[in-house]
């Protein structure tokens, strides 16, 4: 397991509470825009997003105990984001029940061998073609992905991030990878 | 266990292996079985080819310039919420609000409001805001979010514009209560000058002369358009306050 970088309490502990902000959340704004980009769809909405989470964030700052700073402040962006597509379009956010007919669906064998492609296939997708497979992920397993693979963060940052068991990021990751491999096949 | 349920263990063990996430005696293990078994080995390349696709084909956006600046606006002002997240009932409540505001307005119940007592009420207002754990109660500085949290709550929607360019952030709205009516508020900020911009639909009683003025050492400034009184209040030097009034009347209206 890596190392997490993180921001010790005692570190922050003796600062006010704007000198906390600075320090815990600023630096994730980037990796928080992007997340809230890839769970609502846009840029507009992504930037509502974040600055409603910050304020969220800045109200919470003291309950910040230490680890990940970046998986606290994209937990709250989750979070936020979902709040808002339930508000914004409530049609759009998959609940647990969904996703657990998503799951039985997607383990079903004829779904499963509809695409198996090459990896030199896979090589060749293009940008497009990547990020609307992406897109049309379902959430849970959306997120995971991104985190891994865009953001780089590892198991146990995705785990605090998306407050699932590492276990659950596990499947997630490894349905939503081969769902874009099944999805890059068709194309 | 199951056939595909141990194939499927194999596969989530060896995702994990191309993350990193193992143990080096772990790693080992599934390592020899990727070199065993084609299939295992099949699905490692195309995990493989995906990352890499991604790394190389999906750059990494960064946030766009200003949102940092809004982000830092719309935090400076406020102070730490000790009790828990009470500021969304606080939104929420907008007739609380309009309770509590007009609780300070009734000695000005007369039908004949006189331009400085309306004066007055507004720098109150805008004191009163100061002090609440939040000057506005709706917080955004996106005018298509400001603009129609207003339908339902005055009458008229504002005139909301978006003056960031300029260094005036929008940060937000809430009503307020001048002669029993509820009226739009907007507040901007310039470093740590909050302006609260109320607009109120005119009569001429209401006209006062444009020269700025001073209260309870405030600096309010009026000017009327198309029908509709506005007063800027803000501690802000005149100088700015009045440059704040020419942008804001001289921008055009993107709604």
């Amino acid at each position: 397991m890596r190392l997490v970088a993180s921001n010790p309490p005692e570190l922050v502990s003796g600062l006010d509470d704007n000198a906390r902000f600075r320090s815990i959340v600023m630096p994730h704004i980037d990796e928080a825009y992007r997340l809230a980009q890839w769970l609502t769809g846009n840029r507009t909405d992504a930037e509502d997003v974040v600055q409603d989470a910050s304020i969220r964030a800045f109200r919470a700052i003291r309950n910040f105990a230490g680890g990940s700073a970046r998986s606290w402040v994209l937990s709250i962006v989750r979070n936020t984001a979902y709040s808002w597509l339930r508000k914004n379009r409530p049609a759009e956010v998959v609940t647990v029940e969904d996703l657990e007919a998503v799951e039985l669906q997607q383990a079903n064998p004829g779904d499963r061998s509809s695409g198996t492609p090459e990896a030199a296939l896979i090589a060749k997708t293009d940008a497009e073609q990547l990020r609307a497979a992406i897109a049309a992920l379902p959430s849970p397993f959306r997120e995971t992905l991104v985190l891994r693979d865009i953001e780089g963060l590892d198991y146990r940052e995705i785990a605090q991030a998306t407050e699932v068991p590492i276990g659950t990021v596990m499947s997630r990751l490894a349905r939503a990878r081969h769902r874009l491999i099944a999805t890059i096949g068709k194309e | 266990m199951t056939r595909s349920k141990s194939d499927d263990n194999s596969a989530l063990l060896v995702h994990a292996y191309l993350d990193g996430e193992l143990d080096p005696a772990n790693a080992l293990s599934v390592a020899q079985q990727i070199d065993k078994e084609p299939a295992l080995a099949a699905e490692a390349e195309r995990v493989k080819a995906l990352q890499q696709s991604i790394r190389e084909r999906l750059p990494r956006e960064e946030a766009p310039p200003g949102l940092r600046s809004r982000i830092e606006a719309s935090v400076g002002g406020l102070r730490r919420d000790r009790t828990g997240p009470s500021w969304r009932a606080l939104a929420a409540s907008i007739a609380l609000t309009a309770i509590v505001t007009s609780s300070s307005t009734w000695f000005m119940a007369g039908s004949q409001q006189q331009p400085t007592m309306i004066a007055d009420v507004l720098v109150s207002d805008h004191i009163r805001a100061l002090m609440a754990p939040e000057p506005v109660d709706v917080i955004s500085s996106d005018r298509h979010t400001v603009k129609p949290w207003f339908n339902g709550r005055i009458t008229s929607a504002p005139r909301v514009v978006d003056l960031a360019k300029e260094d005036f952030t929008l940060i937000g709205g809430r009503v307020d209560v001048v002669d029993r009516t509820p009226v739009s508020t907007l507040v901007y900020r310039r470093a740590k000058h909050l302006i609260s911009l109320t607009a109120i639909p005119a009569e001429s009683r209401f006209e006062l002369d444009k020269s700025p003025r001073t209260v309870s050492g405030y600096n309010v400034v009026q000017w009327v358009e198309n029908g509709v009184s506005y007063w800027a209040i803000s501690d802000l030097e005149a100088k700015q306050l009045e440059d704040f009034a020419r942008l804001f009347r001289t921008s055009k209206t993107e709604l």
